[in-house]
């Protein structure tokens, strides 16, 4: 186990500095792709909490993910607030949403949430598409401001795409972190206590309606941060993003990574934006593609690609040790 | 104004709970959520479709043709996805199926192109029911409808395979012990109900008049509502709720808009979740 901890601890220091190096001997298009990773990075944090730890499947995220980034659009575009107060606000937003979405459907016993979830994300949608005169329908928000990092209106404008990674890889980061001391918090044990049986935590005392939509709220909240920033990045915004496909790949991330753990999500937002990056050189079976990996990953390995890959270490160790 | 809201809206219920019924009958055996059920629905409208245009046949023949096409993909589906679902976490079924969805998705697309395609075929004269004009084809979807149901009922109360089916439902592992071949009824099932599919879509394609590779999508989502509403593995309890869905959708499309129909679906299913979690014909709540 102590070894265990040292690899894991080995592996996300490499990773960062890697991270930390790569504009250095990246060309702008690969950068471009990290930063998106680190976009998706968010939200996938966030399902991964709800999901495997508290264990219910969500489909909300990326409502909450597209609620974050039309609250930041309109925020900056109508009064000019700084990004830091944006992204606050986007987070904010997101979990009080959440709220009232969470007492309806987390009542519902996992299929039932599945679609109530879905639900939400059609609703949220539809409610895009046709609140003209704040969203501007199925047009968008487009112009933007790019973020500005100082206390109000004057500070850095992040322009350059490096520059842009940066501020990706720090949230990345400080996501990551916040993920981790969360899990690892009393709070995270009840999470998991419950996920494994909520009979027997309620029966030990834990408060498990408390924790789940305490487990649900904070996965809007990451999702409405990672919204903020990806509406500062691209500048654009519709309707669109509510789309199944934007769901659909949180879930592959998270679940084609490894459910429950932290690496795995984080590998797999790299992993599965990479593999959809590179399928672009053929865009007519781009799609076909990417749904027979999942076929092939889900069935291959169904807890995920970083547990099968620590497994596999362990086993080589052992027979090494022998 | 009343008369055509009903109208419609009994026939668009009619084609969901064809659909429906196939997803719930299938969630009933293998307790996993079919992301593709909607994907059966398009290929049954394409394969009446390419019928009609490419091989020149009548409509009327054109129907069971496309059925037949459906149950040879859903089969070679069964046996390579959905029989290694039994037993399966939740999740992997998830993940499964959405990648089936894709792959069905733009293999269509692939083959006829992403764009609107014209249906030409059925029965479209108006007749005059009530003081409105109602066309043959809609009077047919809601015959053919009531006609599938009653047989489903039958089925699955009367029949040897409907007994296995509830037996599966019921419980996998006293019928592993039992010697009933789930894998084979898992897989005679998942056929079953995608041909219902897409049945259902090859009856309603000379009404919604186009189709398009992306139309199995928003069917999906709709028929989770319905089964969710209806109670999971409730054969009339599913058509009940589809036909209130259809109406409620036609009058809201109706008195307040065409944009606002699609989200009716999940602000109903909430509503109806928030008071009765096991569905509108159930106290308890099941899955």
């Amino acid at each position: 186990m102590g070894t265990d901890r040292g690899l894991r601890a080995a592996g996300f220091a490499g990773m960062l500095a890697f991270l930390l190096a790569a504009p250095g001997f990246l060309g702008e298009y690969q950068v471009h792709a990290l930063i998106v990773s680190l976009t998706f990075l968010l939200p996938a944090l966030g399902l991964n909490l709800i999901l495997g730890y508290a264990g219910m499947l969500s489909f909300a995220q990326m409502a909450f993910f597209g609620i974050g980034a039309y609250v930041s659009a309109l925020m900056a575009m109508r009064w000019g607030t700084p990004f830091w107060l944006n992204l606050c606000a986007a987070s904010l937003v997101a979990g009080i949403v959440a709220v009232p979405l969470g007492f309806p459907a987390l009542r519902l016993r996992r299929y039932s949430f599945v679609m109530c979830t879905l639900g939400f994300a059609v609703i949220a949608q539809t409610l895009a598409k046709n609140w003209v005169s704040l969203t501007r329908g199925d047009l968008g928000l487009s112009n933007v401001p790019r973020p500005v990092l100082g206390l109000w209106s004057s500070g850095l404008e992040i322009r350059s795409v490096t520059q842009y990674y940066y501020l990706a890889l720090a949230l990345g980061v400080i996501a990551v972190l916040a993920f981790l001391a969360l899990v690892s918090s009393p709070a995270g044990r009840y999470m998991i206590a419950i996920r494994e049986d909520e009979t027997l935590a309620a029966s030990l005392g834990a408060p498990t309606w408390r924790y789940r939509m305490a487990a649900f709220v904070l996965s809007a909240m990451f999702a409405g941060c990672g919204g903020s920033f990806y509406v500062h990045y691209y500048t654009v915004i519709s309707p669109t993003i509510f789309d199944p496909y934007y769901g659909n790949t949180l879930l592959v991330i998270v679940l084609g990574g490894g459910v429950g753990t932290l690496g795995g999500v984080v590998a797999g937002s790299f992993i599965f934006v990479a593999l959809s990056e590179v399928l672009r050189v053929a865009p007519d079976i781009r799609m076909i593609a990417y749904g027979l990996l999942l076929i092939v990953v889900v069935f291959g390995c169904p807890e995920g690609l970083l547990p099968l890959l620590m497994r596999r270490l362990r086993t080589w160790r052992r027979a090494d040790a022998t | 104004m009343l008369i055509d809201v009903a109208v419609n809206g009994i026939t668009a219920g009619s084609v969901y709970a064809l659909v429906a019924v196939g997803m719930t009958i299938i969630f009933g055996v293998l307790r996993a959520i079919n992301f593709a059920h909607g994907e059966y629905y398009m290929l049954g409208t394409f394969g009446a479709w390419w019928a009609i245009e490419t091989v020149e046949l009548p409509y009327l023949v054109s129907i069971p043709l496309a059925v037949a096409i459906v149950a040879v993909i859903a089969l070679a589906i069964g046996m390579l996805v959905m029989r290694r679902l039994i037993d399966a976490p939740f999740q992997i079924g998830v993940v499964a199926t959405l990648g089936v969805s894709l792959v069905l998705q733009n293999v269509v697309i692939l083959i006829f192109g992403g764009s609107y395609k014209m249906f030409n075929g059925g029965w479209i004269e108006p007749v005059e029911i009530l003081g409105a004009g109602v066309s043959e084809q809609r009077i047919l979807i809601v015959i053919a409808a009531l006609v599938i149901f009653g047989g489903i009922e039958l089925v699955v109360r009367r029949t040897r395979f409907g007994k296995t089916m509830r037996a599966v439902a019921q419980n996998i592992e006293a019928c592993k012990i039992m010697g009933v071949d789930v894998p084979r009824v898992v897989t005679g099932t998942f056929v079953l109900g995608c041909c219902l599919a897409a049945l259902s879509g090859a009856l309603t394609a000379p009404v919604t008049g186009s189709l398009y590779g992306g139309m199995g999508t928003a069917i999906t989502v709709k028929t989770f509502a319905i089964i969710v509403m209806g109670g999971v593995g409730n054969v009339s309890g599913t058509l009940l709720a589809a036909w209130l869905l259809g109406l409620m959708e036609s009058a809201v499309a109706g008195y307040l808009g065409l944009q606002f129909r699609d989200a009716v679906a999940f602000i109903a299913l909430i509503g109806v979740l928030t008071v009765l979690p096991g569905g509108l014909f159930s106290r308890r709540e099941r899955f």
